[in-house]
């Protein structure tokens, strides 16, 4: 097995997938290119990478329909390079199942960063505790504490915060985090969502007017603050 | 457009009611014939076909005056038969039974003949009303297919309300929340107070409101809310006359008066429609050139843009893993990325000028320097391009040197992205006409762009011209000059600016 991990980019701009060529290699990384989704897809069965950087505007499908054909045989992590006025295929592509996404134009340091967090397992061996900013989530017990102080957080309150922190640092959609917590019924009632997560923050947040562990994608969904030091 | 006159509806004859004057001296006239005839010639002419004869003027007078003329011709015949055949004679005496039976037969002849007669006579005017009616509701349909504004509809609807109800007819419609007279017939017709507020409660409510009944306060006329397709608040009220129930064609004219409001109305519906189809259009139009324009953007601005902060990011953070020639090329794509996002700005700024009607500073030019200078631009943009330039001495002409160079620019930019091979840069004089000219050995352009390239219009350049060619011909265009697209002989295509020389001035 290769020490190094293996990245496929998919853009129809070379100039893109020549920089970005170069940073992944010197940040650790093997990189296999595609231009467009049908090379992206024989490129996944050839050589199997380890993650995906798919850009949503490719000549010749749209990302969506990517990742669509993807989710049908693997479960490869993928982040979706998106514009500003993508926004609908963006979420789309995320509630299909892609693992995050970086609005075009980013930093590199952003693209390492979530290209860390979706490389981690996602079946991490379970972690029963999460210690985060002076915050105990015990997630047997279901029991949070701030310092010595248990905190009171309702059934589903807490329902919410376990699928929001055992995911630090990935975007998790309104839809995703409605259909885990609510169930599939209920998967269109963002403004309910929104008033759990504003009872959570009040409850967890140091400042809820300036969460620093609940962020908000706006109009995607939340994220749960990556640990200061990241999980490498 | 000039309505034809209304047809009018004829008023029904009620025979049974109203027998005429006219009717009875009419049959006093036949019977008096009939007599003067049979008294003259009474030796001659038997007993039976003299009262064959007055049966005879007894029936004409009753199918053509009616029951009530018949009976009453019915007396009078079997007056005239007494006086002139039965004993004594020359008197009116009834004695015998049989002349009880013979009254009883000439009544019985002249009730059912008249009967008879008045019910066709009903049936005749019946199919008359309708036939009118129907010339009417035609009449209605056929001035309203030509109407194009809302007081137009309200003109016609009021001229035939007024014909068919024979009393005023108004159109009302709100202006700013308050009823305002649109249409009258008679025109200059007042509604006094009642009839406004009939009108504006029919308005507010969306319902018809129908006039008092006869001798009863309040308005004389009934108003009818046309069902237009600009909702509640913009409809136009009708109203016209109440009709008398007891008119025989008071179903019929109702009936005509149904269909002209149902076919205003159904006018009114068109046109806010086609209205509504029009602002459409233009909407999706403007929607298309912006969602063209965005494309544009997204693929000409943010690329670079991305590029650009993905490499100098990585080149800060990643910089001491970086082998160096990685490092090398990762600011050599910096630099072609803001060697392009110059050009797509510069470009955006020529297209705002020309778009917000620019000043151009002309001044003499030479257009073979022009042409070089955006020859040597492309060949500093695109080193790996074939760029050939063939420019003979020109006349100078009457030019501003930035925009002529970026005309060209922009079309040798365009045979760089779409077009491998050589591209070659001419310029040549036509009688006094100057042509630069591009050509190059693609696939050609796309039909529509050459249409539009050669054609007109500033606006609504076709899909996939992007902004090079748009600016170039706008250039063109405010330089006096033109730009055609063709076919090359040798393949490929050949793009021409064509610019005017002045007259006095030569090489």
């Amino acid at each position: 097995m290769s020490a190094r991990q293996r990245i496929l980019i998919v853009d129809d701009e070379p100039q893109i997938q020549r920089f970005l060529g170069h940073a992944l290699n010197a940040a650790g990384y093997d990189t296999l290119l595609a231009a467009n989704g049908h090379e992206a897809l024989a490129s996944i069965t050839a050589q199997e990478p380890d993650l995906m950087i798919l850009d949503l505007g490719l000549p010749d499908m749209n990302g969506k329909e990517v990742i669509e054909r993807l989710r049908l045989r693997s479960d490869l992590p993928v982040i979706v390079l998106s514009a500003h006025d993508q926004e609908m295929e963006k979420i789309m592509a995320l509630d299909l199942g892609a693992d995050d996404f970086v609005a075009k134009p980013f930093g590199i340091g952003e693209l390492l960063a979530r290209l860390r967090v979706s490389l981690r397992p996602r079946r991490a061996a379970r972690v029963d505790v999460i210690r985060q900013d002076g915050l105990t989530i015990d997630l047997d017990a279901h029991q949070v504490s701030r310092g010595s102080d248990l905190l009171k957080l309702t059934p589903k309150e807490f329902d919410l915060l376990a699928a929001l922190a055992s995911n630090a640092g990935r975007v998790m959609t309104h839809r995703k985090l409605l259909q885990q917590v609510w169930g599939p019924a209920h998967v269109d009632d963002v403004p309910y969502l929104r008033v759990f997560i504003g009872q959570l923050r009040q409850k967890l947040e140091l400042d809820p007017a300036r969460p620093t562990l609940i962020l908000t994608e706006p109009g995607i969904g939340y994220r749960w603050a990556q640990p200061e030091g990241g999980l490498t | 457009m000039e309505p034809v006159e209304t047809p009018r509806l004829n008023d029904n004859r009620r025979w049974m009611t109203a027998p005429t004057l006219g009717g009875f001296i009419g049959a006093a006239l036949i019977l008096i014939a009939i007599g003067t005839v049979v008294g003259s010639a009474r030796h001659v002419l038997p007993e039976s076909v003299a009262i064959l004869l007055f049966m005879m003027g007894v029936l004409v007078s009753a199918a053509g005056f009616g029951f009530w003329v018949g009976i009453a011709s019915a007396f009078g015949a079997l007056a005239g038969f007494n006086f002139l055949y039965v004993e004594p004679h020359f008197s009116l005496h009834i004695g015998e039974p049989q002349d009880i039976i013979k009254l009883v037969v000439f009544l019985l002849a002249a009730g059912i003949t008249g009967l008879i007669s008045g019910r066709l006579r009903e049936q005749v005017d019946a199919a008359e009303g309708r036939a009118r009616a129907l010339e009417v509701v035609s009449q209605v349909s056929s001035d309203l297919t030509h109407v194009s504004s809302q007081s137009e509809i309200a003109k016609v609807a009021v001229r035939h309300l007024n014909a068919l109800a024979q009393g005023p007819a108004l159109a009302l419609g709100p202006v700013d929340g308050q009823l305002r007279m649109l249409a009258s017939e008679p025109e200059g017709y007042l509604p006094d107070a009642s009839e406004l507020e009939a009108a504006d409660v029919a308005w507010r409510r969306g319902r018809p409101e129908f006039a008092a009944a006869h001798g009863w306060n309040g308005s004389r006329l009934t108003f009818y809310p046309l069902s237009g397709d600009g909702g509640k608040s913009a409809t136009p009220v009708l109203g016209h006359a109440r009709i008398s129930p007891d008119r025989r064609d008071h179903g019929w004219r109702e009936q005509a008066i149904d269909v002209v409001l149902q076919q205003s109305g159904q006018a009114m519906q068109r046109l806010s429609l086609s209205e509504a189809a029009e602002n459409e259009r233009r909407r999706a139009t403007s929607e298309q050139m912006r969602a063209a324009l965005l494309a544009s953007l997204s693929h000409d601005l943010r690329t670079p843009l991305a590029t650009i902060l993905g490499s100098v990011t990585t080149l800060r953070e990643l910089g001491d893993t970086l082998a160096p020639a990685a490092q090398d090329d990762l600011l050599a794509a910096i630099e072609e990325e803001t060697g392009r996002l110059g050009r797509y700005v510069e470009k955006l700024l020529q297209l705002t000028r020309l778009q917000s009607g620019m000043e151009v500073h002309l001044a003499w030019v030479d257009a073979g320097d022009a042409a070089l200078a955006s020859v040597n631009r492309a060949r500093r943009a695109w080193p790996n391009a074939r760029i050939e330039i063939v420019m003979p001495t020109l006349p100078m002409i009457r030019a501003e040197a930035g925009l002529l160079e970026q005309a060209v620019f922009n079309l040798i930019e365009n045979a760089v992205k779409y077009a491998p091979g050589v591209i070659r840069v001419t310029g040549a004089l036509d009688d006094r006409t100057l042509v630069l000219s591009v050509e190059d050995r693609g696939r050609g352009l796309p039909q529509p762009i050459t249409e539009w390239l050669s054609s007109d219009s500033m606006t609504r350049a076709p899909q996939g011209s992007g902004l090079g060619l748009p600016i170039s011909k706008g250039i063109a265009r405010s330089l006096g000059g033109t730009i055609a697209a063709h076919r090359n002989p040798q393949g490929g295509t050949v793009i021409e600016i064509r610019l005017p020389v002045p007259e006095d001035h030569g090489a």
